[in-house]
């Protein structure tokens, strides 16, 4: 292998390729021009050069990972992960130039590498990029364009650098603000990845040794397909809003206060669920009734994502108003910006312990900057419009194929955010959990991008970023019926009207094919994780030296 | 880079205040010029592979004694010591921490609660956090004067862990910023962290330096300011921030394989959206390449050493300087109003600041007293900065000391 070199710089010539020749510079140009041409309808799965200038193979950069990247931090497909390089709109591109679907990354919200968002970052870092302790206009034209987009009473906001961070400060206000201590959360919740939010999401501490904390309670999430009361009960809002009174009651009884009920306003980890109308306003009632306050967690959802509103959590209603909101992920298209928005109230509780709330990075003028330029192309390319229309569009594609497959339990969704919940078995709704697995591989060879999550790794979910066409709806979809008209052949598992291309002769292999990445998959779905899911190869190659020396 | 520029095009010197967390000067042209570059071409998550994110660990573990050479990347120093903490405590399968008076480790709730700086004025001490005094040669318990003030002070930690394990608790970390900022730009004696490190590990727990105020070679001699301590001295853990990125939102937590180890045994994933992005990991390289090529630790050596020189001779001069104290750009002042007592003067600091900013010149104070002048600034700062600003000192505190003086003699006429 050719020797990565330094120049007297530290500056690292990248190694030559087969023919002898380095990979030249990225071509920015040509990704955008990419972009463009994708748009038009450019050729699926067609090789695109090389862009960037590789430093290490893909074989050696899992080799460094692996050597001193945590192993806690996993990657995708962990028995065959993918290196991307470059990414544009809705696609990303692997090392060797093969373009790929992204239905995954709700992070590039208005699409990977937004000119104008690149722009943006680039004017305010060429002027100045420090912190909130002093004045600057970036910081207040942001919050007065974020408070513009949520009712009136929720005008205060905190600045911090992800999700999480905004979850804590959350925490922190709604227990200064009631002077109570206790949280009610949803089951399979996930909130973030600090010690305090680990203790309220039980998607994290069920998995681990962690043991449920005493302030916290868990209500059952209202998941109307596979949850305690689903879409035959009479009035499912009103059984599991009653669930968190009677929660809240029994606390009380044990002379317990209740200081906040937290919900992201549509679980993601816990399965792209959509809660039914009329369920948050409830809870709000008994919650305030408890002296507690509603935060909204919105860090996966927000920012147009359901297309009829801004906010997921508008879609209950002008009526229904948290007391605070989280943000984050799409929030600066991938820049590390996050927020916490509430009531004058809840911030003036807040400042008279007299102790100062200083985030060293957060409200900096360039996250700023970069917030204020997502929000405009939200609003100049008209993203929540698109939401909807390729959302429904998306949608209704679906539904033929569950009505097609027999593998697909539910489609649930709104806007861009889907989700496809793959059973075994319709009248007891077995998760599919492997199957899910087998998919999402499948589907990466045919170049889209999916991750499968739910409580129990079956439910496909799609949240791209906005700019996600309807050609590209088609196309997924395409796929994923070639996929599951397969998979059920090699299964027996009937399917509506057999029309795939790919049966008999392939059937035999498929379906040795198909139990082999089962059982893989069955392993790679525990988070008890095998070395190759960690994405490390324990065959002869050796590990690097600290200095890549070939 | 030393200087910023006000809306109407005057000049304000040094980010004396805004500093720490711009390592190698406003806006430099190279690490803008990286992020730019990778922003157009990927910024995404680090569940796929990319090459800045192993190679930026590379670059950092060249950095660092070979056993901390695995790495977690995160956006700020608060999340950086939040999961040192989960590191810590799964490891050790303890709860407890002790840490040092007057600390500073964070903005989370999880962080509030190990820093006495905050909990003394919000929540109180919670059960679990065991608070040891600073090692503050000059206004602690073991002064100056002291034989052995290392020794003292590291006692003082053993004492602390005996007496929580008198009562069943068992030790799962003890934090310390390498260099104490926020409780008075303090230089811990030489030993002292060694000896700590011997009683921490006694009863089963981990060293975290909190390295997130003074890392990157802004003590000079070294990269990281735990290496003040000898070579012999190795955290188990090592926390980074602010200067990281030169404003841009990176942090990250370095430590050995077995810690990584027991914490991955759990079996529950460690994911950050933006930790370790392409953006922020290109950033990170930047600022290493230019600490390089620009020579910013020996810089950082010589700029500091003249500057405590300069300041020094004020010390003479001006009675309220009670004490000088740093090492290459981590500088403190040590403002009293006596020199017996060695009382803060906290008002007189107060009144200092503001007369420096009407000069343009930004300082900011800390320490529990809030009298101590931190200088922090960029590690571009110039001989010339140095001298503009103690040559502005020099004149505010002559100012200062004639007010003082002609009032006392208007209190004595008859």
């Amino acid at each position: 292998m050719p020797p990565v070199t330094s120049d007297a710089q530290g500056k690292r010539t990248p190694p030559r390729g087969i023919t002898g020749e380095r990979p030249g510079p990225p071509r920015q140009s040509q990704a955008r021009e990419g972009g463009a041409q994708t748009r038009q309808g450019r050729p699926r799965g067609a090789r695109h050069p090389a862009t960037m200038c590789e430093l290490y193979s893909k074989r050696d950069t899992l080799a460094l990972r692996g050597k001193h990247i945590g192993p806690s931090c996993k990657v995708f497909f962990a028995s065959d992960p993918i290196k991307i390089v470059r990414a544009q709109r809705q696609y990303m591109f692997d090392e060797n130039g093969e373009q790929y679907l992204d239905c995954i990354n709700n992070v590039a919200h208005v699409g990977h590498c937004h000119p104008e968002v690149v722009k943006a970052a680039l004017k305010q870092m060429e002027l100045l990029n420090t912190n909130s302790r002093f004045l600057h206009d970036n910081i207040v034209e942001y919050a007065k364009r974020l408070s513009a987009t949520l009712p009136e009473k929720l005008s205060v906001c905190y600045f911090t650098n992800s999700g999480s961070e905004a979850n804590d400060l959350a925490l922190r206000l709604a227990q200064q603000f009631t002077g109570h201590q206790d949280v009610i959360t949803l089951d399979h919740a996930y909130h973030g990845h600090l010690s305090s939010l680990i203790e309220i999401s039980p998607y994290k501490f069920l998995k681990g040794k962690d043991v449920k904390k005493e302030f916290v309670h868990v209500a059952p999430t209202p998941d109307t397909y596979r949850g305690k009361y689903r879409e035959d009960h009479e009035d499912p809002a009103s059984a599991y809003a009653d669930e968190v009174k009677k929660i809240i009651e029994d606390a009380q009884s044990s002379e317990r206060t209740i200081a906040a009920f937290i919900a992201e306003s549509m679980q993601s980890c816990g399965g792209q669920i959509i809660p039914p109308a009329g369920y948050f306003q409830k809870v709000a009632e008994y919650v305030h009734g408890a002296g507690g306050v509603f935060i909204a967690d919105e860090v996966q959802v927000g920012f147009g994502r359901v297309g009829k509103h801004f906010w997921s959590f508008q879609m209950h209603g002008e009526d229904f108003v948290p007391d605070i909101v989280t943000m984050g992920k799409s929030m600066g298209n991938g820049h590390p910006v996050a927020c916490v928005i509430t009531t004058k109230e809840i911030a003036e509780a807040f400042s008279s312990s007299g102790m100062e709330y200083f985030n060293t990075y957060a409200g900096n003028p360039v996250s700023c900057a970069v917030g204020l330029a997502v929000l405009d192309v939200i609003e100049n390319e008209d993203l929540q419009e698109n939401a909807t229309r390729v959302g429904n569009f998306l949608t209704e594609l679906l539904k033929k194929q569950k009505a097609k497959h027999t593998l697909i339990g539910d489609i649930r969704g709104i806007g861009l955010f889907i989700g496809i919940d793959l059973v075994k078995d319709h009248q007891k709704r077995t998760p599919a959990t492997a199957e899910a697995q087998h998919i999402i591989y499948k589907m990466k060879e045919k170049r889209v991008l999916l991750s499968a999550d739910g409580p129990h790794r079956n439910v496909l979910k799609i949240k791209p970023p906005m700019c996600f066409t309807e050609e590209d709806a088609k196309f997924m979809v395409d796929q994923l019926d070639g996929i599951l008209t397969v998979l059920e052949e090699a299964t027996g598992t009937k399917t509506e009207s057999v029309t795939s291309e790919n049966t008999p002769c392939k059937t035999k292999m498929l379906k040795e094919e198909h139990g082999e990445l089962l059982r893989d998959s069955i392993t790679d779905s525990k988070e008890n994780s095998s070395r190759k899911r960690n994405g490390m190869y324990t065959d002869t190659h050796a590990l690097l030296s600290k200095r890549v020396k070939t | 880079k030393g200087r910023r520029r006000q809306s109407r095009g005057s000049r304000l010197t040094g980010g004396l205040r805004g500093g720490p967390h711009l390592t190698v000067g406003h806006c430099h042209p190279l690490v803008v010029q990286a992020a730019h570059e990778q922003n157009q071409v990927l910024n995404t998550n680090s569940r796929y592979l990319h090459d800045n994110i192993v190679d930026y660990a590379q670059r950092l573990s060249e950095t660092l004694p070979e056993q901390l050479c695995v790495f977690y990347f995160l956006n700020s120093g608060s999340e950086a010591n939040d999961l040192a903490l989960r590191l810590a405590r799964h490891y050790t399968g303890h709860q407890d921490v002790v840490v040092l008076d007057h600390a500073y480790h964070g903005h989370l709730s999880s962080l509030i609660d190990i820093s006495p700086y905050k909990f003394r004025n919000l929540d109180g001490q919670k059960e679990w956090v065991h608070v040891a005094p600073l090692p503050d040669t000059y206004r602690g318990p073991y002064q100056e004067d002291h034989p052995n003030p290392a020794v003292a002070y590291a006692n003082e930690v053993k004492r602390v862990v005996s007496s929580a394990q008198e009562k069943g608790r068992k030790i799962a970390a003890f934090f310390a910023e390498s260099l104490p900022s926020v409780g008075g730009q303090i230089i811990p004696p030489a030993g002292y962290f060694s000896q700590v490190a011997e009683h921490i590990r006694r009863a089963g727990g981990l060293f975290v330096a909190d390295e997130i105020q003074v890392g990157f070679g802004r003590v000079g001699k070294h990269f990281w300011a735990f290496q003040l301590q000898g070579k012999d001295f190795i955290p188990d853990i090592v926390t980074m921030g602010k200067s990281i990125g030169n404003g841009h939102p990176v942090a990250c937590v370095a430590t050995t394989q077995p810690v990584a180890r027991a914490f991955e045994a759990t079996g529950v994933e460690y994911f950050n959206t933006f930790g370790g992005s392409p953006v922020s990991c290109a950033v990170g390289l930047a600022v290493l390449n230019v600490l390089e090529k620009e020579q910013l630790q020996a810089h950082a050596t010589s700029v500091g050493n003249f500057l405590m020189e300069l300041l020094g001779q004020q010390k003479i001069k001006h009675p309220i300087i009670g004490d000088v104290r740093g090492v290459g750009l981590f500088i403190g002042v040590d403002l009293i109003k006596d020199e017996a007592t060695r009382t803060p003067a906290t008002e007189e600091a107060a009144y200092l600041v503001s007369r420096l900013k009407e000069n343009y010149v930004l300082l900011s104070t800390d320490g529990p007293g809030r009298n101590i002048l931190k200088f922090k600034p960029p590690m571009c700062f110039s001989l010339d900065n140095a001298r503009h600003v103690v040559a502005k000192l020099d004149a505010i505190l002559t100012d200062m000391e004639e007010k003082v003086r002609s009032c006392e003699t208007l209190r004595l006429q008859p």
